[in-house]
């Protein structure tokens, strides 16, 4: 069923539906070109090829985590044979969509690619589910705990550096007010709280401010207390990134010191919501999950 | 208000629970049930035996999405026509769109919704997706529909069992076999309620599926599966409504059931509300 004629005007369902999120319509795009890749049997290689790069170029092109750049999608689409000049301008078209520029261009001079992809994918997604053994999520963080988070990694670097990386965290989290926000459920390890980040000014403000977003009627956020033991969390931090359209599969975000990876193959996306699911149940309800804050503020 | 009934420590009965664990290599109901609604929490087994049941059985999707619809219709008609204002929902199932108290809150803000599940999987997604109104208020119980007392005790203390309450017990009752008495448990609860309290209930019926699919289900079900499924005759399924009187339509299909719209299928289930008498 996924087997889409070349000339057929399937080529283009669905795509139209998609053009406010540009990371989703750049997904269902690169999805769109492996099917017509495999139903013109050519491997990643040729496919590489023919637009001067490689195989995992096509691979990151196809799974939507690289912008497309028209003169490569033209090529391809002649190589799978897609030759109607109607069909083959409305597909360059929607590319097009699929690039208009995001607010984190104004960061270009501190983002790296990698991390990039993960903004494109956290804006457009519809659940945000991530487990958190270190660190507040960066949805959730104040100024001074992100500055504080932020020195930890750049000891050396200007305070003007600095304070672009705390601009572009808290200007992320504007997401969790705009108008049909996403799902974010955070569930930390209770070492999360206890461990100071900054001085104990910042993790005051940071208790609060934990308190505070627990109450939006988007946001459920849980903590994994010591009490509880050694739990499924094996894995370190995690984020997990659902989209509301069903032919997109989940994103597993794992950041590294110097890179990210992202999985999507479902039985890896399994093993991390396996996990996710057994935590959330094991871990403090979300009303004890305020109480155990507010003592931890209290005590501080 | 939302707020979250789990024993820190089992406080269940003797031998009253019999609480799947947390098992993502074998299906499971409530992940099936995900899965057939076109949900995304569910896993690679549970989606081997649905696509197995489907191949033998495809109504069964069907049935899955009227089953849900049919949750819509009877919740809206309790709180809009009837003017029920308390709920208590047994097998609850993986939260998602058009759950009980969005669709009784809609009617009525101030509705209360009383959650009651023995899933680790539901549990997890019961933290977060069942965010009540302002006016109103949800509260989870972690328990098995056979441990009717914790249900009792949990429920009481949110809702007014002075005031009529409407329990629904949908595509539930039938992974509970005779043996543990399941019109015997439905029976403690209507007891404990008041006259002019209501009971909704969806089951797959014995009669509504070709002897040869009910043959080839039961044994993907029997290789893949957390959970049996008993279907039960019409006979059977009425006795559950024992001392209430049964609202218009009476025992019907799901999708029969005070349709908005033209049925597009035939589903598997009986279903019907009753009025408690008094």
């Amino acid at each position: 069923m996924d087997t889409v004629g070349p000339d057929s005007e399937q080529l283009l369902f669905g795509l139209g539906d998609s053009a406010g999120d540009a990371a989703v319509l750049r997904m269902r795009l690169g999805g769109q070109l492996r099917r017509l890749r495999e139903a013109a049997g050519i491997t990643p290689e040729d496919a590489g090829f023919e637009i001067r790069g490689s195989r995992s170029k096509i691979s990151r092109l196809e799974n939507g985590r690289v912008r497309l750049k028209n003169r490569d999608v033209a090529d391809l689409l002649t190589l799978y044979g897609v030759t109607d000049d109607a069909l083959r301008s409305r597909f360059l078209g929607l590319v097009m969509q699929s690039n208009v520029p995001n607010w984190w261009g104004d960061y270009g001079d501190i983002l790296p690619g990698w991390f990039e992809n993960y903004l494109g994918l956290e804006a457009a997604a519809a659940t945000i589910r991530s487990f958190e053994v270190q660190f507040v999520h960066g949805l959730f963080q104040t100024g001074d705990y992100a500055r504080a988070v932020t020195r930890l990694g750049r000891k050396t670097a200007p305070d003007e550096e600095i304070e672009r990386w705390v601009g572009l965290r808290l200007r992320r989290q504007e997401l969790l007010s705009r108008p049909d926000p996403p799902n974010v459920w955070s569930v930390m390890d209770e070492a999360v709280l206890r461990r100071p980040v900054g001085d104990a000014a910042v993790m005051r403000g940071q208790y609060r401010h934990l308190i505070e977003v627990a109450e939006l009627p988007n946001v459920t956020l849980q903590v994994i207390p010591f009490a509880r033991g050694a739990h499924a969390g094996e894995s370190g931090s995690f984020t997990v990134l659902r989209f509301e359209e069903a032919d997109l599969p989940d994103v597993v975000y794992l950041e590294q010191l110097t890179n990210a990876v992202y999985l999507e193959q479902r039985p890896d996306v399994e093993r991390y919501l396996e996990v996710v699911d057994e935590i959330s149940g094991q871990a403090l309800t979300p009303d004890e999950t305020t109480r155990l804050i507010e003592q931890a503020a209290r005590a501080t | 208000m939302t707020t979250d009934d789990t024993p820190a420590s089992s406080e269940e009965g003797a031998g009253q629970s019999k609480r799947p664990p947390f098992d993502t290599s074998v299906a499971n109901q409530a992940r099936i049930y995900d899965y057939l609604l076109g949900g995304k929490d569910n896993y690679e087994a549970d989606r081997a035996a649905v696509d197995a049941v489907l191949k033998i059985a495809p109504e069964l999707g069907f049935t899955a999405r009227e089953n849900r619809a049919f949750l819509g219709r009877a919740v809206r008609y309790l709180a809009a026509e009837v003017g029920i204002r308390q709920f208590l929902d047994i097998g609850t199932g993986i939260p998602t769109a058009g759950n009980t108290h969005q669709v009784a809150q809609a009617v009525a803000p101030e509705a209360r919704v009383v959650y009651v599940d023995y899933d680790p999987v539901v549990l997890a997604h019961a933290r977060t997706l069942l965010k009540s109104s302002k006016a109103g208020a949800t509260r989870y119980i972690d328990a098995d529909l056979r441990d009717t007392e914790t249900i009792l005790a949990g429920a009481g203390r949110l809702l007014d069992f002075t005031q009529p309450v409407a329990v629904t017990l949908l595509m539930i009752l039938h992974v509970i076999p005779d043996a543990d008495d399941p019109h015997g448990k439905v029976a403690r609860v209507l007891d404990a309620l008041p006259p002019g309290s209501y009971l909704a209930v969806s089951h797959l019926g014995a009669e509504l599926l070709d002897q040869d699919k009910s043959d080839g289900f039961q044994g993907v079900v029997r290789r893949q599966a957390q959970q049996q499924y008993i279907g039960r005759d019409r006979g059977e399924f009425e006795r559950f409504f024992a001392g209430t009187d049964l609202v218009e339509p009476g025992v019907v299909r799901v999708e029969e059931w005070r349709p908005d719209r033209e049925p597009e299928g035939r589903s598997a289930l009986w279903c019907a509300v009753g009025r408690k008498r008094g």
